[in-house]
């Protein structure tokens, strides 16, 4: 889940009225230096037990305040530093706002953990926290809450302090919100001196959008393959893309697989046949769904293939899916033709257009430069892996894709692609066969010429490329653009 | 015969309003449904109303809708995941009574909202993050089977009850068990046909969505398959995350489900932490992991299976 820190979250929190210690945050170093006694704390989203890492200083005079602030502004993923001022705490409690998940008995909703006994050391007494569940829909009243509270002098405040609480967690649909800890000063009021939050992006609404931005962060672990699935899906956000390299070591003597799975179904079956064995290593997660189109699968496909270590890829979802799998036959049938160094497939299509997705990859299987083999979706995953070892055996091919120059006939943003006419291979310029068989009418034969029907609209599901290519000359191909730094070679 | 939603929410013939109707979704998975047997009331789409869709008249909501169509007793959402707690609360205010939410992506806080409204309202909320379900008795809500000639030629009548917290599992689990000489490992250790041409066929198949707060359970859709006659077994894919196959465990324990259930458990390798299929799987607790749930499932009296092929070979031998 994605933290806010203490700097964010304290807006959050002053919006629902919630008493908060006064402190003030700096992005860079400030001209006018906060005035003595503060309390620095670096501001990193998710980070937790600061005052052990050193990322949280008291500092007495000018010149701690200026080191100190120099010193935090440097630290990796820093947003800044909030200067709090300090404080003459008399007592502490702590309270966190978390979802509750519910049981058989107990239907889903909130919950505050709290404890009388203070914010040092929470994690370690985390079992013996006061739990008090609450409604999301009707949240309980501060009067409400004082009667669930333990015998506390600061009752009434505190109650109205854990309203306050409530109030924020709802209202911006939170996952965390902890006060940690929460002050009572001598006039007996109650502050938060730190808090942080969690939240999910989703539950972001527009409005408040602003108050959930974050700086990117300065420390990106993502691989150059992750980076380039970024890149297809934010020009093709349709579907469900998703691709992680597995930061694993590859065991001595293990097969390297690459995969491309489909949907949750296809993710745990995968997982059911290959989870507990060391002679196979599994290069990546992936999950193409959702009704992703054909370019998409192709270009996830070709950064899946770009793995160098792969000896073989694997495909397979559910085994009933509703995409359709001829499409998504015709990605790998292109991505196998256009990547410099294709694998070895299993391939496995279960779902609409299934039959036609066998035909397709029996028709094309002696002209690819890899060895394929295609199951029905009656055979599952734990029973396609007995032939890993065989495929793996292969030595990687490697190819040079040129392809052909042909003339642009248009470019389309939505899904992205360059739609390429070849009249070499169409001389008597008579109307390909393509052209009948896009499925949605998208494409037009007109005056000798392959146009974009303006009352139409292109899925791209690569049909008419598969049928020019296969059935006619040639006549029509589609290029499909790829920023693959990491790929093989 | 009744299908199960008579048992599941005492409705004999659902009446549908299917919000979102005039987008993409929409209009491609009414013609769906509607192509499947299922009975269409009306739509709903803010701003649109006065439109038609296929002859199906739109509204603006859900009260105006049964207002005109008192008849509507169930509903079914084809919105952004963002929109959908509203239409969900325009429409159980409205008083219907079975509701179908296929949307993924929905804020936790709504899931949970939404399922403290059911209880309020006595409604029965199937999803988030669900295709759906399907009846062989002659009507479908949602996505199964993406074509409705694909639909009627692969679920047929017969006595398995599907459920399932898998989109894509769901429609294999069920799809396959009206197959004829389905293919799988026998018991011998051989590898062939489990049963011949007398498939054991689907009463229904319902998909409770892979999300960590789905409506209805795997135990709320199991009572229903209790109750119906046409089931005789119920086949379930089940995976780590949340309690609902403890809470399954201990209504089999407790005789409340007596009839046999077999359970496809995934997440055998599952790290706690980690969503490795769907939300819901994440483990949050050491009830929630893979072996806790199969030790429960097992002690229950259930048959627990972690081949996805085995389940049909485990289901065959009940028949």
């Amino acid at each position: 889940m994605p933290a806010l820190p203490e700097y964010k979250t304290r807006v959050l929190l002053e919006n629902h009225g919630v008493p908060l210690a006064h402190a003030s945050f700096y992005s860079v170093m400030p001209e006018i230096l906060p005035k003595p006694v503060v309390f620095l704390k670096a501001q990193i989203p998710g980070a937790t037990s600061r005052a052990g890492k050193g990322l949280v200083r008291r500092a007495s005079t000018p010149e701690e305040i200026s080191n100190g602030l120099k010193e935090l502004l440097a630290v990796d993923n820093c947003h800044g530093v909030l200067a709090a001022d300090a404080v003459d705490i008399r007592k502490e409690f702590y309270a966190a706002c978390l979802l509750d998940f519910g049981d058989g008995n107990r239907l889903p909703g909130g919950v505050i953990l709290f404890s009388t006994q203070g914010g040092s050391g929470i994690e370690e007494r985390s079992g013996s926290l006061e739990k008090m569940y609450f409604s999301l829909l009707n949240p309980p009243s501060a009067e409400k809450i004082a009667l669930q509270l333990p015998d506390v002098t600061e009752r009434v405040e505190l109650s109205g302090f854990l309203h306050g609480m409530i109030n924020t967690f709802i209202g911006y649909k939170l996952i965390v919100l902890e006060t940690n800890p929460i002050a009572v000063l001598p006039d007996g009021s109650l502050i938060a001196v730190d808090c942080r939050a969690e939240f999910e992006k989703q539950s972001v609404s527009k409005e408040d959008a602003h108050l959930f931005e974050l700086p990117e962060s300065t420390v990106d672990d993502s691989t150059p393959l992750e980076k380039a699935v970024e890149k297809i899906n934010a020009a093709d956000p349709a579907g469900t893309g998703f691709f992680r390299s597995s930061r694993e070591q590859i065991p001595c003597g293990a097969i390297a697989v690459a995969t491309n799975l489909c949907g949750g179904g296809g993710k745990m079956l995968w997982e059911m046949a290959t989870g507990g064995r060391s002679d196979i290593s599994t290069l990546n997660e992936s999950d193409t769904s959702g009704g992703l189109s054909a370019f998409k699968s192709y270009r996830i496909l070709r950064v899946i293939m770009s793995q160098p270590e792969a000896r073989v890829l694997i495909l397979t979802g559910s085994g009933m899916a509703f995409q359709s799998q001829y499409h998504l036959a015709s990605a790998v049938w292109k991505a196998l033709r256009e990547s410099p160094e294709p694998l070895p497939c299993l391939l496995r299509f279960g779902g609409t257009d299934q039959d036609k997705a066998m035909e397709l990859m029996a028709a094309v299987e002696k002209s690819l430069p890899v060895r394929i083999k295609s199951f029905i979706p009656e055979i599952f995953p734990n029973a396609m892996i007995d032939q890993l070892e065989e495929l793996a055996a292969d030595v990687r091919v490697k190819q040079e894709y040129v392809p052909a120059k042909g003339e642009l006939a248009f470019e389309l943003n939505s899904p992205p692609g360059r739609f390429i006419y070849h009249p070499e291979n169409n001389p008597d310029g008579i109307e390909p066969s393509c052209i009948r068989e896009c499925p949605t009418g998208f494409l037009l034969w007109k005056n000798g010429r392959i146009e974009a029907n303006p009352l139409a609209k292109c899925t791209g599901c690569l049909v008419c490329e598969t049928v020019s290519l296969l059935l006619g000359n040639g006549e029509l191909t589609i290029d499909l653009d790829l920023d693959l730094p990491g790929e093989v070679g | 015969m009744a299908g199960i939603l008579k048992h599941l929410c005492g409705i004999e013939t659902p009446e549908v309003l299917v919000f979102g109707i005039t987008g993409r979704q929409g209009i491609s998975c009414s013609r769906l449904m509607g192509g499947f047997g299922t009975r269409i009331a009306a739509g709903c789409t803010p701003g649109k109303a006065g439109q038609e869709v296929d002859g199906v008249p739109v509204y603006n909501s859900a009260s105006e809708a049964v207002q005109a169509h008192p008849e509507v007793n169930s509903a079914v959402f084809f919105v952004p995941a963002g929109a959908i707690a509203e239409a969900v609360f325009d429409a159980m205010d409205a008083g219907i009574k079975f509701l179908v939410i296929t949307a993924d992506g929905l804020a936790t806080h709504d899931s949970i909202k939404i399922r403290e409204k059911a209880r309020e309202t006595g409604a029965k909320c199937l999803g988030p993050n669900t295709v759906g379900m399907l009846d062989t008795d002659g009507y479908l809500f949602g996505l199964i089977g993406g074509k409705a000639s694909w639909a009627r030629q692969n679920y047929l009548p017969g006595k398995v009850g599907v459920i399932s917290r898998s989109g894509g599992l769901s429609q294999l689990l069920a799809a396959f068990h009206c197959r004829k000489n389905l293919p799988g490992p026998r018991k011998d250790g051989s590898f062939g046909p489990l049963w011949g041409d007398n498939y054991p066929g689907l009463s229904a198949v319902m998909c409770v969505g892979g999300d960590p707060v789905p409506g209805i359970t795997l135990l709320d859709a199991a009572r229903a398959f209790e109750l119906d006659p046409r089931t005789e077994v119920m086949a379930v894919y089940a995976e780590t995350g949340t309690t609902q196959e403890n809470d399954l465990a201990e209504a089999i324990t407790l005789g409340e489900i007596k009839k046999p259930v077999v359970v496809f458990l995934g997440g055998k390798y599952t790290r706690a932490g980690v969503a490795q299929s769907h939300a819901g799987a994440m483990i949050r607790n050491p009830n929630e992991t893979y072996q806790a749930k199969k030790q429960a499932l097992e002690r229950a009296g259930a048959k627990v299976v972690d081949r996805p092929d085995a389940v049909f070979a485990a289901t065959a031998e009940f028949f």
